[in-house]
């Protein structure tokens, strides 16, 4: 005969072992959650890589650095799609980081109350349009407006000593520069919603003691704000590059699809994903390779912007001290 | 009443010109005159009229919610960061209404110090810290700004603890080093007035000594107030002590007097422990 005490010792062992039990199966869950993210970019990569592998091993480094892309003849050149995924990812990043900036400075540090909870739900909002939209608004509403401005922009920038080049072409609309405006536009509610959060956690003593020392809004913001959330801003700002890298319709529809590498940001060109989108259709054989080549250089590009990134993100960190 | 207000002894000899009631006081520094203070429409002070002599320690006492924060927030208008705050009244500086709009920010700043609850670096070298604040006032050469880090820092008791690590980050220090290096922040624009808000709440006893030890030792140079929700500390460095009851200011006296022998009825209760 047990007693009540021995009773009660094995229902609480009883208890935690199966405690113990579930504890496991939920870390398992958990785990496999985790290692789902690895297996599919793995399994992405792997995929692209694979589909590539005629013209990435058969090609060699001839796919990287020529920028000869022809199906008729069998060449295929990458640098042209590279180069213009890289310029209008830059041109969109230069335009969209200091206006985001701008925004989510102005909601968090001089907007008044009233103003703030309606701004940045339209910011949410704005990060929500399909890039489609911003595809069509692009070609019929911003090409030709483009179009009409660019005389002047070449009878202006195009003038400057240096940079002048960049800003010289015919006026059509379409091309590099209409691009990266389009891609400044989708990316910016990304960069600035990130920015507006992260501002707002930032302690209120920390302001306030910054304010008690006379500091003024912008010291407070560029001194003190920044720094403090340095590390989410610049991964606000790689979400939004990362968009703008990948990013297929908006791009498609007003960078004008032409494989020429030229010096000049009027001129139209072509990035990675569009010339997937546009040619994918079609492609067969050696082509299809070349496109999914093409995919799996996107992938490297990214991996290697946000390598670059978070490394130059250590070694500012370094320099400061922290 | 006054016999034992000893600061009085080396106060300048304009003194007698303190407005009657202000019993002790020497020449006042700071002087608020019918002050209230709106959080929207709530009435959080209610017709405040205080003398904050020049180089004393001045504590503001009372339970949670009594507005003594809010009263030591108006004396450098930091009330006005957030929305929906405001003052009526005045609050004068050597004479001057900082209440006044056009009273300058900047200047108001630069002579009114705080010091926070928690420590509060930013996010930079020990250097940067102390170097961030002069900079917005002040034009000075790499080798000046360097003599007035070190001046603060030896101040602020801090110099011999950091002198080797100034290129790190502040962020790496204890929380009462932390605390020194904002007092330390606060004096590098040599400020006439610090106002201290609990500064030693966040801290433990050996380092809440240390502070303790260096307002006493601040008090020749700065006229400060200190907001402690700590009677002991009050009763420890301040020479005079408020005390402040439901936004109101109920008394306020030599340390010495308010504590032995209080005037008003809520004081007594509130320093023996009845309530608060």
């Amino acid at each position: 005969m047990s007693s009540p005490i021995a009773i009660a010792t094995r229902a609480i062992d009883l208890r935690s072992r199966a405690d113990a039990r579930h504890d496991a199966w939920f870390r398992w869950l958990l785990a496999s959650c985790g290692l789902l993210v690895l297996a599919a970019l793995l399994g992405a990569a792997l995929a692209t890589l694979w589909g590539g592998r005629e013209v990435l091993f058969g090609h060699g480094f001839a796919f990287l650095t020529s920028a000869e892309w022809n199906p008729v003849s069998g060449e295929y050149g990458a640098l042209a799609p590279v180069y213009g995924t890289l310029v209008t990812s830059l041109v969109a990043l230069l335009l969209a980081v200091p206006v985001a900036f701008g925004i989510a400075m102005f909601l968090t540090e001089i907007a008044p109350a009233w103003m703030r909870a309606p701004v940045a739900s339209a910011i949410e909002l704005l990060a929500s349009i399909p890039s489609i939209i911003y595809g069509m608004w692009g070609l019929f509403v911003f090409v030709p407006f483009m179009a009409r401005v660019e005389p002047a922009i070449s009878a202006t920038l195009g003038r400057l000593p240096l940079v002048g080049g960049l800003f010289q072409g015919p006026p059509i609309g379409l091309g590099l520069l209409t691009a990266g405006i389009v891609l400044a536009v989708m990316i910016l509610p990304f960069i600035c919603a990130v920015m507006r959060e992260v501002f707002q956690a930032v302690p209120v003593r920390l302001r306030e003691s910054a304010y008690a020392l006379g500091a003024t809004t912008w010291e407070v913001v560029w001194h003190i704000v920044l720094p403090y959330t340095r590390g989410a801003v610049v991964g606000g700002i790689f979400l939004g590059l990362g968009r703008a890298l990948g990013e297929t319709m908006a791009v498609t529809f007003v960078l004008g699809n032409s494989y020429a590498i030229t010096g000049s940001l009027l001129m139209p060109g072509t990035s990675i994903s569009s010339a997937i989108a546009n040619e994918f259709n079609e492609a067969v054989g050696t082509h299809r390779s070349a496109l999914i080549a093409l995919g799996f250089l996107l992938f490297v590009v990214t991996f290697v912007v946000l390598l670059v990134a978070r490394l130059m993100l250590r070694r500012l960190a370094r320099r400061e001290g922290a | 009443m006054t016999e034992i207000a000893m600061p009085l002894a080396h106060s300048p000899p304009g003194a007698a010109a303190a407005p009657a009631g202000a019993a002790g006081a020497a020449a006042a520094r700071l002087a608020v005159r019918k002050l209230d203070f709106f959080y929207g429409t709530h009435r959080a002070l209610k017709g405040i009229n205080l003398d904050i002599p020049a180089r004393q320690v001045t504590a503001i006492i009372g339970p949670s919610g009594c507005g003594k924060s809010t009263l030591l927030r108006v004396f450098n208008r930091i009330y006005a960061l957030h929305p929906g705050l405001r003052a009526t009244g005045s609050v004068l500086l050597d004479g001057e209404d900082i209440l006044d709009p056009h009273y300058s920010m900047n200047r108001l700043r630069s002579r009114v110090g705080m010091v926070f609850q928690k420590p509060v670096p930013f996010p930079m070298t020990i250097f940067e810290n102390v170097a961030w604040g002069i900079r917005h006032h002040e034009r000075l050469g790499r080798a000046d700004l360097a003599d007035r880090v070190e001046q603060a820092l030896r101040r602020a008791a801090l110099w011999d603890e950091v002198k080797d690590t100034l290129g790190k980050s502040a962020l790496a220090l204890s929380g009462g080093q932390q605390q020194r290096l904002c007092i330390a922040r606060s004096i590098a624009l040599r400020p006439e007035v610090l106002l201290l808000d609990e500064p030693t709440s966040a801290l433990d006893p050996i380092a809440t000594g240390r502070i303790e030890q260096l307002i006493e030792e601040l008090k020749s140079d700065y006229t400060l107030v200190m907001v402690t929700h700590n009677m002991q500390q009050a009763a420890r460095v301040s020479d005079r002590t408020a005390f402040m009851y439901l936004g109101e200011l109920v008394e306020v006296d030599a340390t010495e007097t308010l504590f032995t022998r209080p005037g008003k009825r809520q004081t007594e209760d509130y320093i023996s422990g009845r309530f608060g």
